[in-house]
């Protein structure tokens, strides 16, 4: 499944892209945040954002070519 | 040699003459950047660029006239006084963060050119970096230098837009990493839309993108104007203010995705009916022009429809959903 994944890594390039700016980008830095009770709980307005991602990374995985006539 | 335009939306650009005016216009905007950059940093009276350490000095809005401020407990505003904005003259901070971004940039555009192109993922790229970029420019702008001088019911007089306090590279007046984040943004969103929702008509999928982008930037928003980060400052203006940021903010994280993405799609059209070159002055010219009628059609819609309809229903200052933030 990696190797699967390793060489066809360009086509997880945006989802990486969103995933990396999403964790690092807003996830942490709402954790330094203090001075608004709340602002983590505020994170599951994403929760749609967050479902249609893995959706979309699920369907680029099965859409990628199999290896050896394994998928 | 002909433009080859696949039944995928790829458009390969086959003329020498059209790849030349491509890398043409990413030198020109480099230069935009190299120049705006030496202004922002060296020369910051020619913009009136707020000093990030001596917060007393703003003008325009001053201090006073910031929603930071009503949020803020006295300690805070006393230590913002004191030390500036947090992190704002931090270079290698800044430095990262930008290369980041040109990382996460590179992958999106790699991803565009294998499946639609160079000169389809160069005009995503382009496009979308001067679209966000002008379009913000023109808000920070007009708020910087028209600020104080309107008064709009139920918010009140205008006391500014907007600015950002960080950034190392810039383009006019917005951080090379926001224009590189619209771009990241923009595109992924974009994907992530198509992957779903394939069958969709283009306007729906434009509209899921524009969604999908707005909804992380209803979190995204209110961390990194936190007292904390300070990343972008608003200044008093608006007659609603969701989870402490302008509507008009979130109106126009939607409809900057939307329009961008439908026009994008409808690229390999335009190429066909007036070719690659005539295609790419077109892109450019919507881009540069199209940008700052979409800033004042917004100004219109949030300030001036809906501010009057909210004024006539009752309104009479600012509302805050939800209350306290």
């Amino acid at each position: 499944m990696f190797r699967k994944i390793w060489r066809n890594r360009i086509e997880f390039y945006p989802a990486i892209a969103i995933f990396i700016w999403y964790t690092v980008g807003v996830l942490l830095n709402s954790t330094v945040v203090k001075s608004r009770p709340g602002i983590g709980t505020l994170g599951w307005i994403t929760l749609p954002t967050v479902a249609v991602f893995f959706v979309a990374v699920y369907k680029t995985y099965r859409g990628l070519p199999s290896e050896g006539g394994k998928s | 040699m002909e433009t080859m335009i696949s039944a995928k939306n790829t458009v390969s650009a086959a003329s020498d003459e059209d790849r030349r005016l491509t890398y043409a216009v990413y030198v020109l905007l480099l230069l935009v950047i190299i120049f705006s950059t030496y202004l922002h940093h060296f020369q910051p009276q020619v913009f009136s660029v707020p000093d990030n350490k001596n917060i007393e000095a703003w003008q325009r809005p001053s201090f006073e006239q910031t929603t930071i401020h009503d949020r803020m407990t006295a300690e805070e505003k006393e230590r913002t006084r004191l030390v500036g904005i947090p992190m704002a003259g931090d270079m290698s901070y800044l430095i990262t963060n930008e290369l980041i971004m040109l990382l996460l940039s590179w992958w999106c555009f790699r991803h565009a050119r294998k499946h639609y192109g160079f000169w389809m993922a160069s005009c995503f790229f382009i496009g979308s970096f001067v679209f966000t970029g002008l379009e913000e420019s023109a808000w920070i702008l007009s708020g910087r230098y028209l600020g104080g001088t309107m008064s709009l019911a139920p918010g009140g007089t205008i006391y500014g837009t907007y600015w950002f306090t960080k950034g190392f590279g810039w383009f006019v007046e917005t951080p090379v990493s926001a224009c590189l984040g619209w771009f990241i943004y923009a595109y992924s969103c974009v994907w992530i839309a198509g992957r779903v929702f394939p069958k969709l008509s283009l306007l729906t999928r434009a509209t899921v993108g524009g969604l999908t982008a707005m909804l992380i930037d209803m979190w995204q928003d209110p961390v990194l104007t936190s007292p904390e980060l300070m990343n972008w400052v608003w200044g008093k203006a608006d007659w609603l203010l969701i989870f402490g940021i302008p509507l008009y903010n979130f109106v126009g994280w939607f409809l900057l995705i939307f329009l961008f993405a439908i026009f994008w799609e409808k690229l390999p059209q335009i190429v066909r009916k007036y070719g690659q070159h005539q295609a790419t002055i077109i892109f450019l010219l919507v881009c540069t022009v199209g940008s700052v009628i979409v800033a004042a059609a917004i100004f219109l819609i949030c300030f001036g429809i809906a501010g009057t309809l909210a004024s006539l229903a009752g309104v009479q200052q600012t509302l805050h959903i939800p209350p306290g933030w």
